[in-house]
């Protein structure tokens, strides 16, 4: 289902939204429809808010997906609820699931990871501020000021950097091809080395940029894909917690350094030497980025 | 995070796991059990290695021990306290422990026959299954696993694993390891040392794991501060610089990393979640008094980038905050972009706090204050 959002028509896919009627959630619903993408309906358990602006909510998500055509959801549920929200859209046939909720227990999030490989669906998330096709697309509250149409894909664990990082290639005159935030959760739905094969022909993509932290394995995972079948476009990392205390979680429940797994060293050596340039500064990596992005278009 | 092995011990005695008669062993305490063994109480590995494990034969020896043990540091950790426990003799010792594979998404399960083994270093000596996460499943994975054990120890090491199992899934753990576990002669086992790695994320429906953190806060500090604040404060360095309020983990992570790099040393990470303040000035005066203990602080950097955060309530909630604690001297530098930023701007201008909107020159507006005064 990424396939149909790395497409050539993104904005086509119809879209609901799990939890829609919270303060923050009606928000979003609105940001994200205004920013282009096709919000079809909202779900909430209660009846209150039969609709926000022109978009009905529903309480049932198989009746909403089977009157709507809708084809994905972005899940705004609290961290306990999420498990279940997966399971109901899973089982109404949705085929891709962004749940941006921080705090998912890891169990629930193993349990659903196994019923969406069994749906054959694709799941972003959890503990992520979403996707984009910038332009295009919108699935999650990624700021639209960092958002822009552009030849670089990124990917990331982390919101606020990527926000960070996202701002700049914009005032630097870049912008994304697409944006996926796999989530700063240790179990999740999208590793880093699963976006390789979708990306590769993706022709609006020119260059990667995979903005990592220290905790688990993704980054090594990626560097060990990366060097068996190379993307073939320049790939550049940004790897946050390099002065991080061992055995701490840092803000992410992913983010934990234990003995030298997880750690920094180890990530930052597999990533180059499966070729990928690895910056230490926010500044100096969007420089190089740019100049390779300049450099092509010569 | 990891419990304490007390603490651990605790949570799954009261799912049925036998383990060593044992206590909290303070000064003038009569030991469980004679001979004893005394054991360091941090949440870190390499306990032994460190001189954080002694066997007692008398009650004089044990509290000889005791004193020894408590102020080591073992792992980066000082020792708050110790745990007197039996010694289990006789028993043929053996590794079992359960872990969650992120990238298999399922649950790992290991066999050795070699107890006390390290796992990092096991390799071959180490027997892997992975397994749904489920009760059966994971029985079957140790039932599976127990065909490399001598026969006269399979049918205790299946008892153990489809307990321990059962109770890895139950306490919501991240990790479990039984090392030793103690097999006996009588069929019998014992977890003799047990490593419990909890997700704070399932807090909410694992109460009695949340009530082991509440009375052990000299132990769980960091932990219980996002329990009760809802967000993340950590002091990375008590002789820190810099004091860091701001939102997003990899961010904040990133910054300190930077500024580390750059010879200055910030005081604490920070994830404030500005997304979730709701008007309440709680979280900021909260992070500013714990700033304001902090020895050798020279400036603070708010660093605020949100998609959704109303900067101009932010600024409000900010001068609020920093009046609330006068006493956090340090000079402020904001940094605030996003939704509202012009209003912001407006609403610190005149207030003291300098706002510079490009990231790295406000970095070297704290980095400055903090050599300044260093050089004082």
């Amino acid at each position: 289902m990424l396939d149909a959002v790395l497409g050539p028509a993104p904005q086509d896919i119809p879209v609901i939204v799990q939890g829609a009627t919270g303060r923050v959630a009606q928000n979003h619903v609105r940001l994200m429809r205004d920013y282009g993408t096709r919000i079809v309906a909202g779900i909430s358990r209660s009846t209150r808010t039969p609709r926000i602006d022109e978009i009905p909510i529903y309480t049932d998500t198989a009746r909403a997906v089977a009157e709507t055509g809708a084809r994905a959801s972005v899940i705004m549920v609290p961290p306990l609820s999420v498990l279940d929200a997966i399971s109901e859209a899973l089982e109404a046939g949705l085929k891709l699931v962004v749940t941006v909720t921080e705090g998912v227990p890891a169990h629930d999030a193993l349990r659903a990871h196994a019923l969406v490989r069994a749906a054959g669906a694709c799941w972003i998330g959890a503990s992520t501020p979403g996707l984009a096709v910038p332009g295009r697309l919108k699935m999650g509250f990624l700021p639209d000021v960092a958002l822009a149409p552009g030849p670089v894909a990124i990917w990331s664990k982390s919101g606020t950097l990527s926000y960070e990082s996202g701002l700049r290639l914009v005032q630097h005159g870049l912008g994304q091809s697409a944006w996926i935030g796999v989530g700063g959760d240790a179990i999740k739905g999208t590793r880093f080395a699963d976006l390789v094969e979708p990306f590769r022909n993706h022709a609006a993509t020119r260059a990667v940029l995979v903005i990592g932290e220290i905790g688990g394995t993704e980054e090594e995972e990626l560097a060990e894909t990366l060097a068996q079948t190379p993307l073939g476009k320049p790939v550049h990392a940004l790897i946050a917690g390099a002065s991080a205390p061992e055995g701490q979680a840092m803000g992410h429940a992913g983010a934990m350094v234990m003995g030298n797994r997880g750690s920094h060293a180890s990530k930052r050596a597999a990533l180059m030497a499966a070729g990928v340039r690895v910056h230490d500064r926010i500044g100096t990596m969007i420089d190089a980025i740019t100049t390779d992005i300049r450099k092509g278009q010569q | 995070m990891l419990l304490l092995e007390h603490d651990a011990k605790a949570a799954l005695e009261a799912r049925g796991v036998p383990v060593p008669a044992g206590a909290w062993f303070e000064a003038g305490d009569a030991p469980p059990a004679l001979p004893c063994m005394i054991k360091a109480q941090v949440p870190a590995g390499g306990r032994g290695k460190a001189g954080g494990i002694r066997r007692a034969e008398t009650a004089q020896q044990a509290d000889t021990h005791r004193a020894a043990i408590v102020g080591l540091t073992i792992g980066g950790h000082r020792v708050l306290g110790c745990r007197a426990e039996a010694v289990i003799e006789n028993g043929h010792e053996v590794y079992l422990g359960f872990t969650l594979d992120a990238a298999a998404g399922k649950v790992r399960v290991m066999l050795s026959e070699a107890g006390g083994i390290d796992v990092e270093d096991a390799g071959d000596a180490m027997h892997h299954a992975l397994a749904a996460p489920a009760p059966h499943a994971l029985a079957a994975a140790v039932d599976g696993l127990a065909e490399a054990l001598p026969d006269d120890l399979q049918a205790a090491a299946r008892d153990a694993g489809r307990i321990i199992g059962k109770t890895f899934l139950d306490l919501d753990a991240l990790l479990l390891e039984i090392n030793p576990l103690m097999l006996l002669p009588d069929g019998g086992w014992v977890a003799a040392d047990v490593r419990l790695a909890i997700d704070t994320d399932a807090l909410p429906r694992q109460p009695d794991l949340a009530a082991l953190l509440e009375a052990r806060p000299q132990a769980y500090g960091d932990a219980l501060f996002k329990r009760h604040q809802g967000y993340d404060l950590i002091v990375i360095d008590p002789k820190g610089e810099v004091g860091l309020v701001t939102t997003g983990a990899g961010l904040s992570m990133k910054l300190i990393d930077e500024m580390t790099e750059q010879g200055v040393r910030p005081y604490n990470f920070c994830d404030i979640r500005s997304g979730q303040m709701r008007g309440d000035p709680a979280r900021l005066i909260g992070a500013f008094q714990v700033m304001a203990r902090a020895p050798r602080l020279k400036a603070v950097l708010v660093n605020i980038f949100a998609g959704v955060t109303d900067l101009g309530e932010f600024a409000e909630l900010l001068l609020t905050a920093l009046k609330a604690v006068p006493e956090l001297e340090a000079p402020i530098v904001a940094r605030l972009a996003g939704n509202g930023q012009e209003r912001a701007a407006a609403i610190l201008t005149g207030s003291g706090v300098t706002l510079e909107q490009n990231l790295d020159r406000a970095v070297a507006l704290v980095s400055n204050h903090a050599r300044q005064g260093a050089d004082a």
